[in-house]
């Protein structure tokens, strides 16, 4: 029988030399006699998710998964193929037994694929890979259907914004498309600014033509023809696999001047962003796009309505324009079906700091934090306890133990002072100072947002010298009323997202843990050992 | 259109500024990066206000860039937006050490006592990065100095903090500035600025230096008729202009 043989060759995998893997597989197989070397088949793909565990070799249809697969290995592999799987490249369980197939894997187990359907699976690179997998058919579908049509069926699906602040897709796209005001745009936002977290550079490396079909269902919706592909500089494969799916697509005459022949156009340019985090976000990407410097805009006006040249433009996150085929290939109340009340569809993070098992993890929204953390993540390694976990990125909160049962969904992480954020978690263990955890990520904002305006510069400024201060042993408590009224401050009278959202980790971090400030100002004493006390910075 | 501010029914011109609105009529906001001629920089933050929508819900707003509309209300001085206030005045004071002018007027009026003990005292700093200068600037036509680095390290600077090309030493920078944070010597007919040394001209008339020689030129270039009035400073222009019917 065929087997196919899928090499990952996502970042994680090929820095842990799955080319050099993928190469000696290819002539291991072109040793074999001709009729099996016929009978199989080798394919690059992008991200299993769990890079750590790199380089990744599956075999299809055996549903055999090896981890940390090294060039010495192949000849065994290839040996063995159609007989015994080669055991000691199995995954070994939580209970020390060796699993073949990728779903008995305690990481993959309970995970829900629905962004990440095709990942690890089909070749990025081939444009064929996709469409066999029912790939555009969702446009097609999208080119027959009027497009007030299309936005009720996203509206039904209940997707929200997959980038931060989750606003519901659906009314963004009607907003824009009521406007009479052509040309109009639409934007993919791929900054993926949260250190850490590699969610959007997986999808764009792994599954490039999905995230171009919900952009070309989200333009016919609107009415845009034009769109830019904003994808960070540190992420060159993603930026090769989306510009060969770009010229893929067109040249199959799916994009570009007319979609299927429907005589509608789509034109989509890349944009490489070199930016700061701030860069981000959504008006400080339009004017980076426009040529200026890349800082969010002074005005109060929705780029829905005036945005990319001052035209009505949408901006969607890669995660967000991933899941647009599946709702209108499914239709949205299929979609409804998965998650919470009111944040539905799963949801991917980038699970990563002190656990056992990390990477990349899609969940149906409204699964607990313990089961990921704890079932996916497979708790804390060592023996050590769990202490926090930051969601939502450098301004996301810090949440505690006694807040593990809690459901992972936009409304209820806001409501203990996180957020979800572009999907970074950040797991702590008991050897973490949550006052140094604070003062940590208000330096990263304190140099990465723009500067502009005062609360966020000057707050942060301030900050981030009082927590220098709390952190080596001479903070007082006036110091905490000071921060208090920054906090505050910054949330209501910062100018954009990044500034309103910044006290986030500070506020958790005082709500959840006030005796590590107390014992900091009080006792001089870092019970976790990380600040060197005395020794004021 | 007609608005309430602080109780008061204010008549608005429809696209319009809150500040605008409020200060047209007699309702005082204060502001340290707004200017009439050039507005929209909204970051100093201590115009904020607070507005009410039709069914109750607050929030707070830059006045100077929030368009006035007949369906919310506003609140120009609650104690949240004191308080607001005071901390970013706080956090400003706290920067520059030599508060003055405009800035310390409005430090006094909130009872903001400067406390810079946190702060790693930065020496002989005045700018608080409104950016109006560079604006004014821009706005020129020169752009001969820009926003320098992001977050707490953003300074103002000619690009690559290098004498800049594009200077000619008009000082309208200087004059915009809020709190004289410019450096802008005149000693013996030469203006030193931004790191570039100016030949001053004196007026025909009056015989005060009131331009540089790279600013006539830059003004030659813009304009067509005006050899003649270039010759004398503003004041003298307009005497004689005016002797002469020209
Ligand atoms: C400081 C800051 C950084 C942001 N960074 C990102 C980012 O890296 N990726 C992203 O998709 N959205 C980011 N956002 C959110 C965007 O502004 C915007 O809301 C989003 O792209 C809209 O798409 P969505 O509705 O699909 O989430 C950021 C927002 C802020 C305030
Ligand atoms: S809140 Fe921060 S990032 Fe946003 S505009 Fe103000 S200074 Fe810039
Ligand atoms: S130099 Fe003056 S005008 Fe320029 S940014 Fe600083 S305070 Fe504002
Ligand atoms: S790159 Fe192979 S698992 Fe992530
Ligand atoms: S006057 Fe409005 S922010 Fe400065």
């Amino acid at each position: 029988m065929k087997k196919t043989i899928l090499v990952c060759c996502g970042t994680g995998c090929i820095a842990g030399g799955s080319l050099a893997v993928a190469a000696a597989l290819k002539e291991k197989i072109s040793e074999l006699n001709a009729d099996a070397a016929v009978e199989t088949g080798i394919k690059q793909t992008g991200c299993n998710g769990f890079c750590e565990h790199g380089p990744i070799v599956k075999i299809m249809p055996d549903d055999i998964s090896y981890y940390r697969v090294r060039v010495k290995d192949t000849a065994e592999i290839i040996g063995n193929l159609g007989k015994k799987p080669v055991e000691r490249l199995l995954y070994r369980d939580d209970a020390g037994k060796r699993v073949k197939s990728q779903m008995e894997n305690p990481f993959y187990a309970t995970q829900k694929k629905l962004v990440l359907r095709n990942i690890g699976d089909i070749d990025p690179g081939n444009i064929n890979d996709y469409i066999f997998r029912g790939g555009y058919e969702a446009l097609k579908k999208a080119l027959s259907t009027p497009p007030e049509d299309i936005i009720s069926e996203v509206e039904k699906s209940g997707l929200r914004g997959r980038g931060g602040a989750g606003f519901p897709t659906g009314r963004k796209w009607r907003i824009a498309a009521g406007y009479d005001n052509f040309p109009k745009y639409v934007i993919m936002n791929g900054d993926e600014g949260d250190p850490g977290a590699f969610m959007d550079r997986s999808i764009l490396e792994g599954d490039p033509h999905s995230v171009l079909e919900g952009i070309a269902i989200c333009a016919l919706a609107i009415g845009a023809s034009e769109g830019f592909l904003y994808i960070r500089e540190e992420y060159p494969l993603a930026l090769r696999n989306v510009k060969k799916a770009l010229a893929d697509a067109e040249n199959a005459g799916i994009l570009g001047d007319s979609i299927f022949n429907s005589g509608k156009s789509l034109h989509l340019s890349v944009v490489r962003g070199g930016g700061a985090f701030v860069c981000g976000e959504s008006t400080a990407m339009i004017t980076s796009i426009e040529g200026g410097i890349g800082q969010p805009r002074a005005k109060y006006l929705y780029p829905t309505e005036q945005g990319l040249w001052n035209k009505p433009t949408v901006m969607n996150n890669v995660e967000t324009f991933s899941n647009i085929p599946l709702i209108i290939g499914d239709g949205g109340a299929k979609f409804a079906e998965i998650g919470t009340e009111n944040s539905k569809g799963t949801k991917v993070f980038a699970l990563v700091g002190k656990i056992r098992r990390s990477g990349l993890v899609e969940v149906p929204m409204g699964t607990t934090l313990r089961e990921i953390i704890f079932d996916i993540g497979g708790g804390i390694p060592g023996e050590r306890r769990f202490k926090a976990v930051q969601i939502g990125g450098p301004s996301g909160g810090c949440l505690p133990e006694s807040l593990l049962d809690v459901s992972v969904d936009f409304d209820t992480l806001l409501s203990y002072g996180a957020m979800m954020g572009s999907g970074g978690m950040i797991v702590m263990d008991e050897r973490t100072c949550m006052v140094e955890v604070a003062k940590y990520n208000v330096e990263f904002l304190a140099k990465e947002c723009c500067g502009t305006c005062v609360p966020c510069r000057e707050g942060l400024r301030k900050l981030l010298d009082i927590l220098t201060k709390i952190c080596g042993g001479t903070g007082d408590n006036a110091d905490l009323e000071m921060v208090e009224s920054i906090c505050e401050a910054l949330k209501e009278t910062s100018r954009c997202g990044l500034g309103k959202t910044a006290a986030n980790p500070v506020l958790t971090s005082l709500k959840y843990f006030p005796g590590e400030y107390e014992e900091h100002i009080a006792q001089k004493r870092c019970k976790a050992g990380v600040c060197g006390m005395g020794e004021a910075k | 259109m007609n608005i309430q501010i602080d109780g008061k029914t204010c008549i608005a011109e429809p696209g319009e500024s809150i500040l605008e609105t409020a200060r047209r009529n007699n309702i005082d906001i204060p502001s340290l990066c707004h200017h009439e001629a050039l507005p929209g920089l909204a970051c100093c933050r201590l115009c904020v206000v607070e507005i009410e929508d039709a069914t109750g819900n607050r929030l707070v707003v830059a006045s100077c860039v929030y368009p006035v509309a007949e369906s919310v209300t506003v609140y120009t001085n609650t104690e949240k937006i004191k308080k607001h206030r005071r901390t970013n005045l706080t956090l400003l004071a706290g920067h520059v050490p030599e508060v003055k002018g405009v800035l310390l007027a409005y430090c006094r009026e909130y009872g903001v006592i400067r406390d810079d003990s946190h702060m790693k005292a930065v020496v002989k700093e005045k700018c608080i990065l409104c950016g109006l200068c560079v604006t004014a600037c821009e706005a020129l036509g020169n752009s001969a100095i820009q926003m320098a680095m992001r977050g707490i390290d953003r300074v103002v600077a000619p690009p690559f903090n290098e004498p800049s090309l594009n200077c000619i030493g008009c000082a309208s920078c200087a004059r915009v500035c809020p709190t004289d944070a410019i450096d802008c010597e005149s000693v013996s007919g030469n203006r030193k600025i931004w790191g570039k040394t100016f030949s001053l001209v004196k007026c025909a008339a009056c015989g005060e230096p009131y331009a540089t020689v790279d600013e006539l030129d830059w003004l030659k270039g813009k304009l067509l008729d005006t050899e003649l009035n270039l010759a004398y400073c503003p004041n003298c222009r307009r005497r004689v202009s005016v002797n002469t019917g020209k």
